[in-house]
């Protein structure tokens, strides 16, 4: 009997080792093992774009419902903003109010719920309380908490490994975003630009939680980007936050990452300058987080344009020339294909109808016609387009990004700088006499002109989704999820999941030999796939 | 308006010389003091989700408070307590700033008195049973396909009321909007629009009946400018007539005690 209990246990040890933990390597590989969807974006491009193809434009039609999960919490006035990861058939998700899950994608039950208990105080925490994902590395996930913390959880049972304290979340801090895992070190970004903080980029030790680096993006006294700024008590104010993944180009080492707006948010007179490097997109070596170039879209936002988006990797050929580019749709209303080597600046051309700017100059800079919305509209405070993220198809060259027509002006107010106390500096005064509309547009990534578009009744804030088979997945505010025809914007299929699409964007995965879409929405994470034939 | 708000901003100063006074009734009510100095409040705590306007998105519209029958005590008690379970935050701010918002919010969402003298509301009342209550509703009793009138000059004016019955189509409120279905077949069915996304619309048509239909079913939606309620001229209501109702809808203005 000995023996052969002996025996059955060993084959239990020898059953777990299977599943191998997630190693870089794994995470270098992507999207190319396609029962894995391990970081935020599907893998460091931020391209959103599965290379899965059995859902396609001629069968989408019969996509149907697999299961719902009901995460029994909601961020109200905010989404479910997450994307899940899949490992080995288990979804670690992480869900507002501080929740998170492991789930069995083939049904949807949890096997554990994670809740953290926060302070009854928080700050920026509690306007958004929202989170948009795990990231993994070993047999740990890293979260990000509302009351900015970095947390390792065991993804076996969801338990806490370690906690590190990413600043003081009373001065106006917050941590939402889904962190990014570059080789050893976990990147994370902070929330709080609406209040008087100073934004960061950090990499922290998986196995320790101790803090490698930090990338201050309001440089200080005497360094680089101070002269934008008219002196050192505005700097230690001044935003700049970092609440979105960025991306990662392992061969040159350079992680790409957008910042926020300058605090106040519509309140400039104190800020004199351009304001670096708020409302930018920075370049900084992964190992040592040194800045090694930056690109800023607005400068001396006063419309509270963060730029906290995520920035689209790719290899494109542009006016005749084969280039290693990054490309970001901005809040400003412009599209941008910048050289990720050095940030040049290749092309800028509006992907929205706004009056803002004519256009980008030949110095790399918006020629300005309306800075306050006096005369026509400006985009709103929530952008021409938002966080929610874009796709991109490299074999069309087609981005793929939701838009947002607003008409909105903006009057500055010079606010009181209380700790803990949001300081946006004025109000946003929108025209409700102008139709505002949301939009799914694919835009030609060589050229920046529109190729299609897919109209929705009201400005919407979900993201977006695409695969190589030809489709693109995206939402809309009336809760639509939906699949549109990559090459002509025809929509094919449509679910009604009954709460706006907030935030969040698919991600699909292979799971028993069927391909599986999941969109997350209001309360609940609902699968899809062909029906089981 | 942007005047206006300038105002409010700059006269945030004398918020400070208004006593605290936690109580039933707004200490502040039609203050214009403090009514300029809880628009100031309202612009630096409020706006960002309720709208410089206070018409909302993503938080509810703030002008509307004054049909829906919530008093100045209740109003104080949400801002100052929050909505559990929703974004909406409790107030940290002192007692007479809360009452100073209120007031200006019910400045903002709701117009003063207006003079009864010119018409007789008791004719004004047989007025609105025969020619308004098909489609218009006042304390339950009446039709669902135009907008409740029940507290309407709370929020509405003697001209805004009188261009309304003359001229309706000049502001039709959401909601209440005509249009017209025009079906595979050639079947054009009315109503006003209750909601719209990009492949449904849901209606009450023209029996008052809520309806809804898949525009794959659909060869057009046709949203109408004009209102789906006539214009009333004075062929069919004559001045006197008109100041007869107007007398009556006068009187459809609950007060703070009548109030939920």
């Amino acid at each position: 009997m000995k023996v052969k209990k002996a025996t059955a246990l060993s084959a239990l040890l020898v059953g777990m080792h299977v599943h191998a933990d997630v190693t870089y390597e794994d995470l270098l590989r992507g999207l190319s093992d396609p029962s894995r969807w391990l970081t935020y974006s599907g893998d460091y491009t931020g391209q959103r774009h599965s290379p899965l193809g059995e859902i396609t434009p001629a069968n989408v039609h019969r996509l149907v419902p697999q299961w719902t999960f009901q995460t029994g919490t909601l961020a109200r006035g905010r989404g479910f903003e997450t994307t899940p990861l899949v490992l080995d058939g288990v979804l670690y998700v992480t869900g507002p109010n501080h929740y998170a899950w492991a789930l069995d994608a083939r049904t949807g039950r949890p096997f554990w719920e994670y809740r953290r208990d926060v302070p009854g105080d928080l700050t920026y925490g509690a306007s958004a309380p929202v989170n948009r994902g795990f990231g993994i590395l070993g047999d740990r996930l890293f979260l990000v908490t509302l009351d900015a913390y970095l947390i390792a959880l065991d993804r076996r049972t969801g338990g806490v490994l370690w906690e590190t304290e990413l600043a003081d979340y009373r001065v106006g801090y917050a941590a939402t975003l889904a962190p990014l895992v570059v080789e050893d070190k976990v990147i994370v970004g902070i929330s709080g630009g609406e209040y008087a903080t100073r934004g960061f980029l950090d990499a922290y030790d998986p196995d320790t939680g101790k803090r490698v680096w930090r990338f201050y993006t309001i440089p200080g006294r005497g360094e680089p980007g101070s002269h934008t700024w008219p002196n050192a008590d505005v700097m230690a104010r001044g935003g700049g936050a970092t609440w979105m993944t960025g991306s990662y180009d392992p061969e040159l080492d350079l992680i790409y990452w957008g910042i926020g707006n300058p605090n106040p948010d519509y309140y400039g007179a104190d800020r004199q300058g351009d304001n670096l490097f708020t409302n930018s997109l920075v370049a900084v070596e992964a190992k040592t987080g040194t800045l090694r170039w930056y690109y800023q879209f607005t400068p001396h936002d006063t419309h509270d344009w963060d730029s906290n988006h995520v920035p689209v990797l790719a290899d494109l050929t542009i006016a005749g020339t084969p280039r290693q580019v990054v490309m970001v749709a901005n809040r400003n209303g412009f599209f941008y294909v910048l050289d990720r080597t050095d940030g040049e600046l290749l092309l800028g051309e509006p992907f929205t109808e706004t009056t803002w700017a004519r256009e980008i100059g030949s110095d790399g800079r918006p020629v300005v016609l309306n800075e306050d919305g006096s005369s026509g509209c400006l985009p709103d405070q929530w952008g021409g387009t938002n966080f929610n993220p874009p796709s991109f198809d490299p074999a069309l060259q087609l981005f793929f990004v939701t838009a947002r027509e607003t008409c909105a002006a903006f009057l500055a107010d010079a606010p009181e700088f209380v700790p803990g106390q949001q300081t946006t500096g004025g109000v946003v005064w929108i025209d409700r006499d102008h139709p505002a509309y949301g939009a799914l547009r694919a835009i030609d990534a060589t050229t920046g002109k529109r190729r299609w578009e897919f109209r929705y009744t009201t400005p919407t804030m979900a993201g977006v989704m695409s695969t190589a088979s030809g489709l693109v997945f995206a939402g809309d505010h009336e809760g639509n999820f939906m699949a549109f025809d990559a090459r002509t914007g025809e929509n094919l299929w449509h679910y009604q999941t009954g709460a706006p699409i907030w935030g969040a964007a698919a991600m699909t995965h292979m799971l028993d030999g069927r391909q599986h879409v999941l969109i997350p929405s209001g309360g609940t994470l609902v699968a899809f796939a062909l029906p089981d034939e | 308006m942007v005047h206006r708000w300038l105002i409010s901003i700059m006269s945030i100063g004398c918020i400070g010389v208004l006593s605290a006074n936690a109580q039933q009734a707004n200490p502040y009510e039609g203050d214009a003091a403090a009514i300029r100095a809880g628009g100031a409040l309202y612009a630096r705590r409020c706006a960002a989700c309720h709208g410089a306007d206070a018409k909302g998105t993503p938080g509810p519209d703030l002008t509307q408070l004054g049909t829906s029958g919530a008093n100045s005590k209740r109003v104080f008690d949400v801002v100052q307590r929050g909505i559990e379970g929703s974004i909406m935050p409790p107030s940290l701010a002192a007692d007479n700033e809360i009452w100073a918002i209120v007031a200006y919010l019910r400045s903002v969402g709701t117009v003063p008195p207006f003079a009864n003298d010119r018409g007789d509301a008791a004719r004004g009342r047989r007025i609105f049973a025969s020619v308004c209550a098909r489609c218009h509703r006042v304390q339950e009793q009446g039709g669902a396909m135009g907008p409740d009138l029940s507290r309407i000059a709370m929020v509405r004016s003697r001209e805004a009321l009188v261009q309304a019955i003359r001229d309706p189509s000049a502001s039709v409120e959401r909601g209440y909007r005509a249009v017209t279905l025009v079906t595979k077949n050639g079947e054009r069915i009315q109503g006003v629009a209750k909601n719209e996304d990009a492949f449904s619309i849901q209606i009450m048509n023209a029996d008052a009946e809520l309806k809804g239909y898949s525009k794959v079913d659909l060869e057009q939606v046709i949203h109408e400018s004009q209102s789906p309620m006539p214009a009333h001229g004075s062929s069919d209501l004559r001045r006197r007539e008109l100041d007869d109702l107007l007398a009556y809808l006068g009187t459809l203005r609950a007060t703070d005690d009548a109030e939920r």
